[in-house]
């Protein structure tokens, strides 16, 4: 066989083994149930954001920030949905931030909480423990003490945190903030707001 | 057999690095160079598509030993790349948590990454300069016998 031909056959071969592990993996990819629980806005909205964040990155705290100001502005044209994405190998507290959200939102208190964490990130996230703060700001947001400890103590709160991270890596998430936008992957906050000014113009 | 196992060897970081960029969607590694700050948006997102596909085809050259020195030489200029990148970011002391070389399989800081990307490089300089003993066990040895 002539020498290029077979370097021929060898790129087209890689070209088709990596079109079919990605097809592999998006067949294989879980599916994005809608949570009522953790989402905003009309499900019919023409700009669907799905994110997918760790509490304790700033830059999602910025990216959060950010979709707070698009949603108070166009509250008619946006649907966010919020994901958990924890990375707990390098963020001390984003479990723990995690199912505060969560049980703030077995409450009916998602938003609020999670307004609460990211606007207020800095505060907590050099802290040795931050628990204390996280219980304070539950009670800014209107959680019911007692209900939240003992929801804290369920072991199905970390397990509905994980599932969301696994249905992340799933669908090709790999760090944070990983938005999906219309179905489109966006990567980070600078993206976001590209993104996001492609929607809604530079001076939204 | 040396010289054939470090061709394979560095052939090897060069596939792993562009498969995982290639399987997964390219804004992940889009979002890997922003935080290098070097680049308009428009090249970045030119790199983010196109640099995992020379990563990978290069490797994948350089493991089989198919034209073993223009892989070599296309395997130098990448890692020189990825030594100038990384090194601008330390001395611009940018906040990188890892350098986003190999997407989420292996996360390496940037002091990591830089030692290692040298010892690459120097592993190719020797393997491009001693070419012969490189293409043994390649391709390129039995098109060379025939």
């Amino acid at each position: 066989m002539p020498k290029q031909k077979l370097t021929v056959i060898i790129v087209v071969g890689a070209v088709a083994v990596v079109v079919a592990v990605r097809i592999f993996l998006s067949l294989s990819a879980g599916q994005m149930d809608p949570s009522r629980m953790r989402a905003k806005g009309d499900p019919k909205a023409r700009v669907r954001i799905v994110e997918f964040i760790d509490f304790q990155c700033p830059a999602c705290a910025d990216g959060a920030l950010k979709l707070k100001k698009i949603y108070t502005l166009h509250p008619e044209d946006v649907r966010i949905e919020m994901k958990y994405f924890p990375l707990m190998t390098i963020h001390r507290h984003t479990m723990t931030a995690s199912t505060y959200a969560e049980c703030a939102g077995r409450q009916g208190k998602f938003w609020p909480m999670h307004d609460l964490l990211v606007e207020r990130q800095a505060q907590w996230r050099d802290l040795i423990s931050a628990e204390g703060m996280f219980t304070q700001f539950a009670r800014e947001a209107g959680v019911e003490e007692a209900a939240l400890q003992r929801c804290l103590a369920s072991p199905d709160v970390e397990q509905t945190v994980m599932q969301d991270r696994d249905l992340g890596r799933s669908l090709g998430v790999e760090s944070t903030p990983t938005y999906f936008i219309n179905h489109k992957v966006v990567v980070g906050s600078k993206s976001l707001t590209e993104e996001l000014n492609q929607y809604f113009g530079q001076n939204r | 057999m040396i010289f054939p196992l470090l061709r394979i060897v560095t052939g090897g970081v060069l596939l792993v690095s562009g498969f995982e960029k290639t399987i997964h969607p390219y804004q992940n590694f889009l979002y890997a160079i922003q935080a290098y700050q070097m680049l308009p948006g428009w090249a970045e997102t030119l790199t983010a598509v196109l640099a995992p596909w020379v990563e990978l085809i290069t490797g994948l050259f350089l493991m089989l030993g198919l034209w073993t020195m223009q892989a070599l030489r296309w395997a130098l200029m990448l890692f020189a790349v990825f030594i100038v990148v990384v090194a601008q970011a330390l001395l611009r002391a940018l906040p990188l948590d890892h350098c986003g070389c190999f997407g989420s399989w292996i996360q390496a800081t940037p002091r990591q990454i830089i030692v290692f990307d040298s010892f690459c490089f120097l592993a190719l300089m020797v393997l491009l300069r001693h070419l012969a003993k490189t293409q043994r066990f390649s391709l390129d040895e039995r098109f060379t016998r025939r």
